[in-house]
C-alpha cells in the first residue's frame, strides 16, 4: 500500500464517519423533543433534574441505563413505586431497604416534589421498551390474571420479595422462610406485615414494600394460601 | 545515560503523580467491590457513601491517565520535534494546575461538593481550571511543534488527539435541561475521548516508542498509523450510535450503532498485528526487553477488552438485556487497563530509566508486576461478567427484582475483593520498581 492509499483511506474514513454522525445528530435533534414529551419539561421537572444532579444520585444509580449500579434502574422507577413510594425511600432509607444501604439525604419536601416530577417525566421517555424488567413489571398485572397466575403471587414476584424469603424451595434466606406461612399467620396478620412490618414485630429488619391498598390484600391473600 | 533534550525532565513528576493516583485508584476500586459483598452500616453510609468513593475511583483514573498522556507527550516531543520544548516552566505551571484542582475535586466530593454527573462530577469552577490546564498544555505542545519545523505523521495524530481531547470537555460544561439531550451529549465527551481522541493519542505514543524500540522504518510504521486511525474514527465517531439504543433518541441508531460497533474490533486486531510483525522484523539492539512485553500485553489485552468484550454486548439484541449491568463494567475495566493503562506503563518504562540516567536496569520485578496485574485483572474482569449474566439473567430476563439478582451476585463481588487486593499488590511492586529502578545485576547480561 502506498502511502498516499493510506492518507485517503484516514481522511475518507474520518469524513464519511463524521458527516453521518453529524447528520443523524441533527436529526435527532429534530425527533428528540417528541420522543422526550419535551414540552413537558416543566421549572418543577428541572428543577428536579438539579436535585438529581445535587445529591449525586446516578453514582449510585443508573438512569436511561447510564450511571453506577449499586442501586436499581431510576428510568422507570416512577412505574415501580409512583410518586408517593418515591418520597417514603427518601425520607427513611434504612426503613425502605435491606442488606444494601442507601444514604440518608438531607432532602426538603419542595426538592422531594421537584425530584418526583423529574422522575415522572423521565418514566415517559420512549425508550425503546427498555428496561426490560420494567416492562415484565407493567405488563404482569394484566397478564397474570390472564395466565390464570393470581395477582398476590405475581407481586411476590415483581417486588422482589424473594430477594429475602424463601418459598417453596427459591430466594434469599435473609428474611423468614414462607412455605407455609398461611398455617402459621392469618390473613390479617400478614396483611398487617406487608403495611408496616414493625407494627406487628418491632425488631423486623423488613423494608416497608412499595404496595398500594388494593396490593396489600392481594399479596396477603395469596400468602394465606400458601399453607 | 543523558537525555537527548534536557526539558524532557518535565515528564518526572507527571509519571510520578500518576503512577501515585494509580494507586490510589485501585485502593478505592477495593472498598467499591467490598461495599457489593458486604452491608455496610447505616452511619458508614451516611457520611461516605458508595457515591462518593466511586467519583472518586474514576476520577483518579482519569487523572492519571491524562497526567500519564501529557508526560508522555512531554518526554516525546523534544526527541520527536528535535528542539527543546517551548516553555519547561509552563509544565510546570500546568501540572501544578491540574494536581491542585485534581485534590481540591475529591476532597470535594467527601463534602458532597459534585456536579452529579457520572465520571465529569468535577464541578463548576474547578471545571473551568481543567479547561485552563488544558489549554496552557495545548499552547506549549502547539508552539513547540511550531518552533520546530518538522512535521511528521505522529506529531499530527498526537496534536489532532489532543485537540479533539480538549474540545470535547467543552461539551461538558453547559447543564443540559433535557436528561436525553444530556446523555446524548455526555457521550461526546466519554465516548469520542475513549474511542477516538484518546486513540489518537495511544496510538501516537505507541508508533513512537515502536520505531524507537524495533527501528521499523518511521515510513512503514507512519503509512499503517494512517490506516489504523483512519479505521479508528470510521468505526469510532458513528459507534457513538450504541450509546443511543435506549436514551430516547430514533430507531435508526439501532442500526447505526450495531453496524459501525460491529466493526470497532477491526483497526484494533490491525494494531496487534502489526506490533507483532515490528517486533518480529526488528532491527534495533535494545538493553531489555520489558517495553516489548508492555506493548505486547496491550496490544492483545485492547484486543481482549474493547474488541471482544465491547463487542459481546454492542448489538442491540444483547444490549437491550445487558445495557446498565454488571456486563458493562467488566467490559470498562478490561478496556480501560488494555487500552490505556498498558500504553501508559509502557511508556513510563520507557522513558523512567532514560530520566533517571540509567542505559539498562534490572526487569525482573517489572515482568512479575506486569504479569501478576495482568492476570489479576482478567481474572476481575471474568468475575465481573459472571456477576452480570447472573444480573441479566435473573433481573431482565426473569424479572425477578434488582435485590434477588443481587443476592446471587455478592458471592462473586467477595471474589472480587481478593482479586482486587491482588491487583494492588502487584501495582504496588510495578510503582516501587519504577521509582527505585535498580541496575542490572553484576554477572549477567542484558536479555
Amino acid at each position: 500500500m502506498s502511502a498516499k492509499t493510506a492518507r485517503w483511506i484516514f481522511y475518507l474514513g474520518t469524513a464519511i464517519s463524521l458527516v453521518l454522525f453529524l447528520g443523524l445528530t441533527a436529526d435527532t435533534h429534530r425527533q428528540i423533543a417528541t420522543l422526550t414529551h419535551a414540552d413537558q419539561l416543566s421549572d418543577r421537572v428541572v428543577a428536579g433534574k438539579r436535585v438529581w444532579h445535587k445529591y449525586n444520585c446516578n453514582d449510585c444509580h443508573t438512569i436511561l441505563g447510564f450511571g453506577s449500579y449499586y442501586g436499581p434502574d431510576m428510568t422507570k422507577v416512577y412505574w415501580r413505586r409512583d410518586g408517593d413510594g418515591i418520597k417514603a425511600v427518601l425520607r427513611d432509607p434504612e426503613r425502605h431497604t435491606t442488606w444494601r444501604k442507601m444514604p440518608r439525604l438531607p432532602v426538603t419536601d419542595q426538592e422531594l416534589d421537584q425530584l418526583v416530577g423529574f422522575l415522572e417525566w423521565t418514566s415517559a421517555i420512549d425508550t425503546q421498551d427498555w428496561p426490560p424488567q420494567d416492562q415484565k413489571f407493567r405488563a404482569a398485572a394484566g397478564r397474570s390474571v390472564a395466565l390464570g397466575v393470581s395477582p398476590g403471587a405475581a407481586l411476590f414476584r415483581e417486588k422482589g420479595c424473594f430477594a429475602c424469603h424463601r418459598l417453596q424451595g427459591t430466594g434469599g434466606t435473609l428474611g423468614p422462610e414462607l412455605t407455609g406461612v398461611g398455617s402459621r399467620l392469618s390473613e390479617e396478620t400478614i396483611r398487617q406485615i406487608v403495611t408496616n412490618p414493625t407494627a406487628v414485630k418491632p425488631d423486623a429488619t423488613m423494608p416497608v414494600p412499595p404496595l398500594s391498598d388494593a396490593e396489600r390484600g392481594e399479596l396477603a391473600k395469596f400468602l394465606a394460601s400458601v399453607k | 545515560m543523558a537525555l537527548a533534550y534536557p526539558t524532557q525532565r518535565v515528564a518526572y513528576p507527571y509519571f510520578i503523580l500518576a503512577l501515585l493516583l494509580f494507586v490510589l485508584q485501585v485502593a478505592v476500586g477495593i472498598w467499591l467491590a467490598l461495599s457489593y459483598a458486604v452491608t455496610m452500616p447505616q452511619w458508614l453510609v451516611d457520611v461516605l457513601p458508595f457515591s462518593t468513593t466511586r467519583a472518586m475511583h474514576t476520577n483518579l483514573l482519569v487523572l492519571w491517565l491524562l497526567l500519564g498522556f501529557m508526560g508522555s507527550t512531554y518526554y516525546m516531543l523534544p526527541e520527536e520535534t528535535e528542539r527543546d520544548l517551548f516553555s519547561p516552566a509552563l509544565a510546570y505551571v500546568q501540572l501544578a494546575l491540574l494536581a491542585a484542582t485534581g485534590v481540591t475535586a475529591l476532597g470535594g466530593f467527601v463534602f458532597g461538593w459534585t456536579k452529579g454527573k457520572p465520571l465529569l462530577e468535577i464541578p463548576f469552577p474547578l471545571d473551568y481550571c481543567i479547561v485552563v490546564g488544558a489549554l496552557i498544555f495545548l499552547f506549549n505542545v502547539g508552539m513547540t511543534m511550531l518552533r520546530a519545523q518538522r512535521r511528521t505523521v505522529i506529531q499530527g495524530s498526537l496534536l489532532g488527539g489532543l485537540v479533539f481531547l480538549a474540545g470535547m470537555y467543552l461539551f461538558n460544561l453547559p447543564f443540559y435541561a433535557n436528561l436525553s439531550i444530556d446523555w446524548y451529549y455526555w457521550w461526546w465527551v466519554i465516548h469520542l475521548w475513549v474511542e477516538g481522541a484518546w486513540e489518537l493519542v495511544a496510538a501516537a505514543l505507541t508508533a513512537w516508542i515502536l520505531i524507537k524500540i524495533t527501528g521499523v522504518p518511521r515510513e512503514t510504521v507512519e503509512r499503517w498509523l494512517y490506516v489504523e486511525l483512519g479505521l479508528f474514527l470510521f468505526t469510532g465517531i458513528a459507534g457513538t450510535g450504541h450509546h443511543y439504543y435506549w436514551l430516547g433518541a430514533p430507531k435508526y441508531w439501532l442500526w447505526v450503532g450495531g453496524v459501525f460497533s460491529a466493526l470497532e474490533p477491526v483497526p484494533v486486531v490491525l494494531m496487534l498485528v502489526d506490533a507483532w510483525h515490528y517486533v518480529r522484523n526488528r532491527r534495533a539492539q535494545l538493553n531489555g526487553r520489558l517495553v516489548f512485553v508492555f506493548a505486547m500485553g496491550m496490544a492483545v489485552l485492547h484486543l481482549v477488552g474493547a474488541g471482544f468484550w465491547g463487542f459481546m454486548h454492542t448489538l442491540p439484541q444483547v444490549n437491550y438485556y445487558t445495557h446498565g449491568s454488571q456486563v458493562t463494567v467488566a467490559h470498562g475495566h478490561i478496556a480501560f487497563f488494555g487500552a490505556y493503562v498498558l500504553v501508559n506503563l509502557m511508556f513510563f518504562y520507557y522513558a523512567m530509566p532514560k530520566l533517571r540516567g540509567m542505559a539498562a536496569h534490572d526487569e525482573r520485578r517489572g515482568t512479575v508486576a506486569f504479569w501478576w496485574m495482568s492476570l489479576s485483572m482478567a481474572a476481575m474482569t471474568l468475575a465481573f461478567s459472571v456477576a452480570g449474566v447472573l444480573q441479566t439473567y435473573i433481573e431482565r430476563v426473569m424479572g425477578l427484582g434488582y435485590m434477588t439478582a443481587q443476592g446471587q451476585m455478592q458471592f462473586w463481588f467477595a471474589v472480587l475483593v481478593v482479586l482486587g487486593l491482588s491487583l494492588l499488590g502487584g501495582v504496588v511492586l510495578l510503582v516501587l520498581d519504577l521509582l527505585t529502578l535498580r541496575p542490572v545485576p553484576t554477572g549477567t547480561k542484558p536479555a
